[in-house]
């Protein structure tokens, strides 16, 4: 699993993790069932606090991306939909703001952003149904 | 912004209201510092801001001239054996003793510790790649820096202290040194402080951030709190103002003609407030990092 | 390159003016007629003015650099590197500052000695050349001698060998007389070529990196102590090991090594002395004794002399601290710093006995080298053959011991305390200390009344001397237990040691002065020998160094 942590971005360093971990299994690199790394060794990997790598797991599982077991390490979940819908629906509000807000900025209106998540959606499906 | 002082039984630092003066000069002024077992503090600050005086203090070099300190609840000046058995230390300009060879100097300091694991200090002299016949003062920067490093952690200290541990090191031994560290406190119950100016270093690897400008605590927090309660935004004005703008609650502001960046420290209401106040609009915001926070209030353009 | 000598040491020549001019004051003073302890005080002012200027110009004009940090003699490195032949870089300085150095020295034998000591032409050719031949080996050892440590060794044996040179003619002895001239000129004339090679080897670099000796040495060193990988028992035993390697071989290398210089002297000199003058020396000849007894004299005192000056060495924890800190590798251990002393007095203990082994064995080889003389039944100095007299030794020899061990941490406490303010203060107050009880013993023997108000008193004023100095050792170290600062091994260890040791002194000193038939002097040797070895000393530097430990 290569993950890359940039201080430089705005999001917090957990975050970046969640949100890269999220990505490799929504594309498909990372099917259910697969080993996730130890805490231990991607805090080294990364060179990064393992409280953070810790953190980072704990609201995957809590999202319901991984499992962590006592002795047999972190999996990607077998089954991806253990929250309600509406919990998921929640979920996506916050980065569907941070989007809203910088199309607001940038001057693009709703119809090209859109445009845009139906392209990126297209962009991913390949590597999906491999 | 401050994390509540947990009891001193659980506190492996307790530093309370402590001051230092050298001179006329105050190095220190009121500073309180508490770091918990198991985490991880970043002691930020410019040069000269009296973050190598406060680690000082910790190891007993300094007596406390006003306050208190406490590490493991010893006082270091009066319980020196008690706390230095205890504590791993790596100094900022790698005072070593230049004419003993690298298995001497080991030799020498294995003496002092019981708990000394020559398996562990055989691995990280593999690890670090160094010669064991080589005499110190031959060694690289570098390798200084390491067999420095090696020294401290093999005899598993509870309390590593790291005095700018990157300073003047290339970037491979930086990144050697920052994966031992990080092997430190992925075990149980070990604490680390270290001072750094590599703020990418600090963000990556620190829980909780002390900043100290002009020897006083000027942040104080989890790291992820101390970048959240500050925005890097940037303001726009129907006209150009005359000289820079002064915003309240804003550690810096640049700029020139019609467009300024501002480093706010608040919310971002508290931000939209000021602004209009000012007859300014928000047009960009972001999480600054912790290099940006450190240069703004250091440098103290702004209100 | 000359222009440099003088924009860099002007006002060291100023000064060397200055002293000059102040000499022939003095001297001019002395002839118009003083008392003649005016007189002798005017003489050593002169001696002194002279000695300070002709070393200053000596440095000055020797081209040397002196490396703050570690104390090397060396060339300055910046010349090698201007586009100039060796040859020339050697040449202007040596004869440049040889003509200077001879110019000066006839200038002061002209205006000064001249009138303090009777001098006639060729004492002036002589003393002037040997000057002039120190000046020369001085400037190619410290520019050319590849290992830097041992140069300053190398440096000090070659003047002290121009010291017996130069006293060769004072040598009654007929039979050197004709060899002190050859001497000197190959003295003379080697100098400049071993200049001028070393100083090109250097230019080479074969100077840089380890010498071969020191790759092979090293590697020896690394496979024997790889195999062998032993843990140092305890704490102390560690720092014990630090302290010795740092300056434990000092004091008992120097006078080693001026130990093989005298024997080898002797050596020679009674060989040459024998082969001249064939059968005519027989055993228990006077003049023989009386050349032994000058070559040992300097053996025996050197290192009392040395171990007073020592003890600045040995405070230090590293001889490259300009400032008194503890270094930090050694201020971050967890030990006591009682513990740090008890390593330094261990330390001393073992510096001054390995120097007095090595005196020992010297003067063995010396007394073998003499056994026809010696060990006749006219030469010896008892009557009770030589086994006895080697057994009557021993306590002499650990007296010795002990003295110089008292030498070395006499006032460590002061230095300890990182300040040089105190440690300077200290010296002096020794000093002063020390300078104050000659007179007073010296009225003592020659004013009988002062004698007769004294001694009743005498062994009041010890006791109660000694009785302070228990009560501030005492003060000390409760005080340095509540700080813990010592612990209680090591205040058993020095009090031990000072009743043992006092112990020792005053019972040898008791038999001595049986021996001599004065046993009332028994009881002042006694507490004299008690207060003099260090306890409140001792008790005092720990607390000194945790004075200097937490600042």
């Amino acid at each position: 699993m290569q993950l890359r942590i940039s201080v430089q971005d705005g999001a917090p360093i957990y975050q970046q993790i969640v949100e890269q971990v999220k990505y490799l299994v929504a594309a498909g690199r990372l099917k259910p069932g697969d080993d996730v790394p130890p805490i231990r060794v991607l805090a080294e990997q990364l060179r990064i606090n393992p409280n953070t790598v810790a953190r980072a797991y704990l609201e995957l599982e809590r999202e319901g991306i991984v499992t962590m077991r006592q002795g047999f390490g972190t999996t990607v979940a077998q089954v991806k939909t253990l929250l309600p819908r509406r919990e998921k629906l929640r979920l996506l509000a916050e980065p569907a703001d941070m989007l809203l807000t910088n199309a607001r900025h940038l001057n693009v209106g709703l119809e090209e952003v859109i445009t845009l998540l139906r392209e990126r959606d297209a962009a991913m499906q390949p590597e999906s149904s491999k | 912004m401050k994390f509540p002082s947990p009891s001193s039984a659980e506190a492996v630092i307790a530093v309370s209201g402590l001051s230092r003066h050298f001179g006329s000069k105050a190095a220190l002024n009121d500073v309180s510092v508490f770091v918990p077992r198991g985490s991880v503090l970043g002691l930020v600050g410019e040069n000269g801001a009296g973050k190598t005086t406060l680690i000082k203090h910790l190891l007993g070099a300094l007596k406390a001239q006003a306050g208190s300190v406490r590490v493991f609840g010893l006082d270091p000046v009066l319980d020196p054996v008690g706390v230095l058995g205890r504590v791993g230390y790596l100094s900022e300009r790698r005072e070593l003793p230049g004419w003993m060879r690298v298995h001497e100097f080991m030799r020498y300091t294995q003496a002092f510790y019981p708990g000394w694991d020559e398996q562990y200090a055989e691995q990280l002299l593999e690890q670090f790649q160094l010669d064991p016949a080589q005499r110190i003062r031959t060694l690289s920067q570098g390798q200084q820096a390491k067999i420095s490093l090696l020294t401290s952690l093999a005899y598993r200290p509870e309390l590593l202290i790291l005095d700018e541990p990157s300073s003047g090191l290339d970037p491979v031994v930086r990144r050697d040194i920052l994966e031992a560290i990080i092997r430190i406190v992925a075990e149980e119950g070990r604490t680390v402080l270290f001072s750094s100016h590599l703020l990418d270093e600090v963000e990556r690897v620190a829980d909780h951030v002390v900043m100290l400008q002009h020897g006083r605590v000027v942040l104080n927090g989890r790291t992820e709190e101390v970048r959240g309660n500050h925005i890097s935004a940037v303001l726009t004005f129907a006209e150009p103002p005359a000289k820079a703008p002064v915003l309240a609650g804003a550690h810096a502001v640049a700029g020139y003609g019609s467009e300024w960046r501002v480093l706010f420290g608040g919310s971002h209401l508290e931000l939209e407030t000021a602004a209009a106040l000012i007859g300014a609009r928000v047009v960009e915001e972001r999480t600054p990092t912790l290099d940006e926070i450190l240069v703004a209030r250091a440098g103290g353009k702004g209100s | 390159m000359l222009w440099e000598i003088w924009g860099r040491h002007k006002v060291k020549f100023l000064w060397g003016g200055a002293a000059l001019a102040a000499s022939w004051f003095f001297v001019l003073w002395r002839d118009h007629g003083v008392s003649p302890a005016l007189g002798e005080m005017l003489g050593s002012a002169a001696f002194f003015c002279f000695l300070g200027a002709f070393g200053q110009s000596l440095v000055c004009l020797g081209w040397f650099e002196v490396d703050d940090l570690s104390v090397q003699f060396s060339f300055p490195g910046r010349l090698l590197l201007k586009p100039v032949s060796t040859a020339r870089l050697v040449l202007v300085p040596m004869l440049f500052g040889g003509a200077v150095i001879v110019i000066l020295f006839a200038l002061w034998a002209e205006l000064v000695w001249r009138h303090v000591v009777g001098f006639s032409a060729s004492d002036l050719l002589w003393t002037g050349a040997v000057l002039l031949s120190f000046f020369w080996w001085m400037q190619a050892l410290a520019w050319s001698l590849p290992l830097p440590k041992c140069r300053m060794l190398a440096m000090v044996i070659m003047g002290m060998f121009h010291f017996f040179v130069w006293g060769m003619p004072q040598m009654r002895t007929n039979a050197l007389s004709g060899w002190q001239w050859p001497i000197l000129s190959a003295l003379l004339v080697s100098a400049v070529p071993v200049a001028w090679m070393g100083l090109k080897l250097m230019r080479q670099g074969s100077w840089e990196g380890p010498s071969r000796i020191s790759t092979l040495w090293s590697g020896l060193r690394f496979v024997r102590a790889r195999s062998r990988q032993k843990r140092f028992h305890t704490a102390v035993a560690a720092q014990f090991w630090l302290e010795w390697r740092r300056q434990g071989w000092l004091l008992p290398g120097i006078s080693g090594g001026m130990a093989l210089l005298i024997v080898a002297l002797f050596g020679m000199v009674t060989f040459v002395i024998r082969k001249v003058s064939g059968a005519a020396w027989q055993g228990g000849d006077s003049e023989m004794v009386g050349l032994l007894y000058m070559f040992i004299l300097p053996l025996l005192v050197l290192p009392l002399l040395l171990s007073n000056l020592l003890t600045p060495a040995l405070a230090k924890f590293d001889r490259l601290q300009s400032k008194g800190e503890l270094p930090v590798y050694i201020a971050i251990r967890p030990m006591t710093d009682g513990g740090f002393v008890m390593a330094k007095l261990v330390m001393a203990l073992a510096t001054s006995a390995l120097t007095w082994l090595v005196t020992a064995a010297a003067l063995l080889c010396l007394a073998f080298m003499e056994k026809d003389t010696l060990l006749s039944k006219d030469g010896l100095i008892t009557p009770f053959g030589p086994v006895a007299f080697m057994t009557g030794c021993v306590p002499v020899l650990l007296l010795l011991i002990v003295w110089t061990w008292k030498n070395l941490v006499a006032g460590i406490g002061a230095i300890l305390t990182g300040h040089a303010g105190i440690g300077v203060v200290s010296v002096y107050w020794r000093m002063i200390f020390l300078v104050g009880l000659f007179p007073l013993v010296g009225t003592a023997r020659t004013n009988i009344n002062f004698r007769e108000a004294l001694l009743p008193w005498l062994t009041t004023i010890l006791i109660a001397c000694l009785a302070a100095k228990i009560a501030v050792a005492i003060a000390a170290f409760i005080w340095g237990l509540r700080r813990n600062a010592i612990t209680a091994r090591v205040i058993g260890w020095i009090v031990g040691g000072w009743l043992v040791c006092g112990l020792f002194v005053a019972g040898y000193a008791g038999h001595v002065c049986q021996t001599i038939h004065q046993p009332g002097l028994r009881i002042w040797v006694a507490l004299g020998g008690f207060l003099i070895l260090p306890l409140a000393d001792l008790a005092i530097a720990p607390l000194a160094l945790a004075w200097n430990r937490h600042r």
